[in-house]
């Protein structure tokens, strides 16, 4: 009998094709090293949330991917693929089921990669088989949409330049009438600034108090800042399809407009996401070498305070807060001790959640995961670890540095029925702050003055 | 010592050991052939985190189980991997002993401690296997490349407990049976789930590279009071 070879859908030729492209060094070492010891198990919230179900496993769940890269590359597994599950995929619907694994049952948190024993980083090849199932047009509903916006119109939610300036003036005009002082602004792609702030299109369309809160910071702290008419957006759809051009291409407007302005510095808004990809990532996927510092709005603010510019008196912050750390902040930036520092200068109840820092567990909203309705009734499910995690704290409110966490933490309180609220550091920042109007100040010294005169 | 012994302590050993050789720098090669990623962007993270202690901090992994959540919160396992690693490496070094140094097993200390961490190492693949088995989670990741290739090193490290005396008043079975054992296992190495050690020190060095340079080496964390 003639041996014959399985025919293969040409999707699934081209996801085999693009493998090669995709892989470097330390992925390879990643897909070969892992020993099956099982250490990583525990360390997934889908796992702990799903007890029994063996699918939600990380090594289970790399193992889907792993069998590839064993079947076309690695000599065993193309000699006896069946002695170390090394597989293929052939059809639409392999590539299909790929896609609720990689997609659907995982956030990209890191957390597993972290308790690797043998330094297996799942979370960066599930990103890399992301990238390959998107290459080929398979990908959740909300992913291509998303994507789509942010290639097309330059931004992930599709917010129109009128709509976000007349945002901004909107704010703007808020805080004239909040500080009672006509002259407050938020400057429109001035040249020369110290800080160029960018910002997440959800606080356009959603939250815009948090620009103006922003905008509140910077006015008080005397800063010489702008914000771009265009290239705004410093999130990056690009991080969860695992589309590495798009990654570059959405960074690159973003810091070429920082360059034609002739910014010193890019101060990137409160999100995690946004940070580690605009901070971190982009200029690996773009391979550019960005020339200007870039910074987490959480540093600025930090470093507002130590430095004097700002006063804040956290007496006006007295519920109990907890802070949760965002995923990509700190699984992938080392951003952890700076928003608790600052949380500890602007709140006087301030509670630690266990565990935290690089070790906290994922929101469940991370990965693109808020953007994919389809998995939401399992993602909501996997929240009840968190939701555990925020309810032992006592805590009234969370804290957090990610709009993705924001919206992924609303959903699972909600869902949960935690009566928890949600807010960010700029919220508590602005709210702190000590403002000194300018001619209560001037008479005041005037009233020194006198004083020393009489003396 | 009859002459198949003698060729099984010798002329096998050599040429396994020089065929595990000869694959694994052919393997390094391969692995060395991928390009290895950059990181482009300025590091991230507190003061003091450097790829550099990143690198080392990942490396020590293996040896401070503390700073690891998973081996920490499992601390049984950890000392199971303990026993089980140490038994493989005395093995291992048994079989040099054997041909080269049998002096060396003329001390009942030696002769004794060896059984005694062979043999517990040997009852650790036991209990590795009875997990693997009966754990569905360990049972849903496992391949037969998984299951095959802990029974042999068990059974093996049973024949190293049995070798170590270097008697053959008994008959010469039990060193015959752990020399065979030994020249399948270099040659069976390289293709097995067993090279982990071979990509123990890229992973881990890649890994702790990049969480060095953005600030996550060495963890930070607040214990609950």
């Amino acid at each position: 009998m003639r041996w014959k070879r399985r025919k293969r859908s040409h999707k699934a030729e081209k996801v085999l094709e693009r493998l090669d492209e995709k892989l470097n060094r330390q992925m390879v070492g990643s897909l070969l090293a892992c020993v099956h010891c099982g250490m990583c198990t525990d360390a997934c919230h889908y796992v702990l949330a799903n007890p029994g179900d063996t699918t939600y496993a990380p090594a289970y769940k790399a193992d889907r991917i792993r069998r590839l890269f064993k079947r076309h590359k690695d000599w065993t597994g193309r000699i006896f693929p069946w002695w170390v599950k090394a597989g293929s995929v052939f059809t639409d619907e392999d590539l299909e089921e790929l896609r609720d694994i990689i997609f659907g049952k995982c956030t990209n948190c890191r957390r597993c990669s972290l308790n690797c024993p043998m330094g297996v980083d799942y979370a960066t090849f599930n990103r890399m088989a992301r990238g390959l199932l998107v290459s080929v047009g398979i990908m959740p509903e909300g992913v291509a949409v998303v994507s789509k916006d942010q290639w097309e119109i330059g931004n992930q939610m599709g917010v129109l330049k009128e709509d976000y300036l007349e945002t901004l003036e909107w704010m703007a005009e808020e805080l004239q009438a909040e500080l009672e002082d006509p002259t407050v602004a938020i400057p429109i792609d001035k040249m020369d600034c110290d800080v160029v702030y960018s910002i997440n299109p959800r606080e356009v369309k959603y939250d815009p108090r948090t620009i103006a809160d922003a905008a509140k910071i910077f006015h008080i702290a005397g800063e010489n800042w702008t914000m771009p008419s265009e290239g705004w957006d410093m999130t990056n759809f690009g991080l969860f399809s695992g589309d590495d051009e798009l990654g570059g291409a959405v960074a690159r407007r973003l810091y070429e407009k920082v360059i034609e302005l002739r910014g010193k510095k890019l101060v990137i808004s409160e999100c995690g996401h946004g940070y580690r990809s605009t901070r971190c990532e982009a200029p690996n996927w773009g391979k550019f070498d960005v020339p200007f510092e870039m910074e987490s709005s959480v540093i600025t603010m930090l470093r507002y305070i130590k430095e004097g510019r700002i006063k804040v008196d956290k007496t006006r912050n007295t519920r109990p807060v907890t802070f949760h750390d965002s995923c990509n902040n700190a699984r992938s930036c080392g951003l952890f001790e700076e928003p608790r520092e600052l949380l500890n200068i602007v709140c006087t109840d301030v509670r630690e959640m266990y565990p935290n820092r690089a070790e906290n567990y994922c929101c469940t909203g991370g990965g693109g995961a808020m953007s994919m309705s389809e998995y939401t009734p399992l993602r909501l499910k996997s929240a009840k670890i968190k939701a555990d995690q925020l309810k032992d704290t006592g805590a009234e409110i969370v804290v957090t540095s990610c709009h993705n966490c924001v919206d992924g933490l609303t959903d699972l309180i909600r869902h949960y029925k935690l009566g928890m609220e949600v807010t960010q550091l700029v919220n508590l920042v602005a709210n702190a702050l000590v403002i000194e109007k300018a001619g209560v100040a001037a008479e005041q010294e005037d009233e020194v003055e006198v004083k020393g005169g009489e003396g | 010592m009859s002459e198949l012994l003698h060729f099984s302590e010798h002329r096998l050993q050599e040429a396994a050991l020089g065929f595990m050789g000869l694959v694994y720098i052919i393997r390094i090669f391969w692995l060395l052939s991928f390009k290895a990623g950059r990181e482009r962007q300025a590091p991230t993270g507190l003061p003091g985190t450097t790829p550099s202690r990143g690198i080392f901090y990942s490396w020590a992994a293996i040896a401070t189980p503390w700073e690891m959540e998973s081996l920490r919160t499992k601390f049984l396992l950890y000392l199971q991997f303990v026993i089980f690693h140490v038994g493989v490496a005395v093995a291992i070094t048994l079989s040099f002993i054997i041909p080269y140094g049998p002096g060396l097993l003329e001390n009942g200390s030696v002769v004794l401690v060896t059984q005694v961490v062979t043999g517990a190492a040997c009852a650790v693949g036991v209990l590795r296997f009875i997990r693997r088995v009966s754990n569905p989670y360990m049972r849903a990741i496992s391949s037969p490349d998984d299951y095959f290739s802990l029974v042999l090193l068990t059974v093996w490290l049973f024949s190293a407990t049995l070798a170590a005396p270097n008697s053959i008043e008994q008959g010469e079975w039990h060193l015959l049976t752990y020399f065979i054992m030994t020249a399948f296992f270099l040659v069976y190495v390289p293709f097995s789930k067993i090279s982990h050690y071979l990509y123990y020190p890229f992973t881990r060095y890649y890994f702790g590279k990049t969480m060095g340079y953005r600030g996550i080496y060495p963890i930070r964390r607040v214990k609950r009071v």
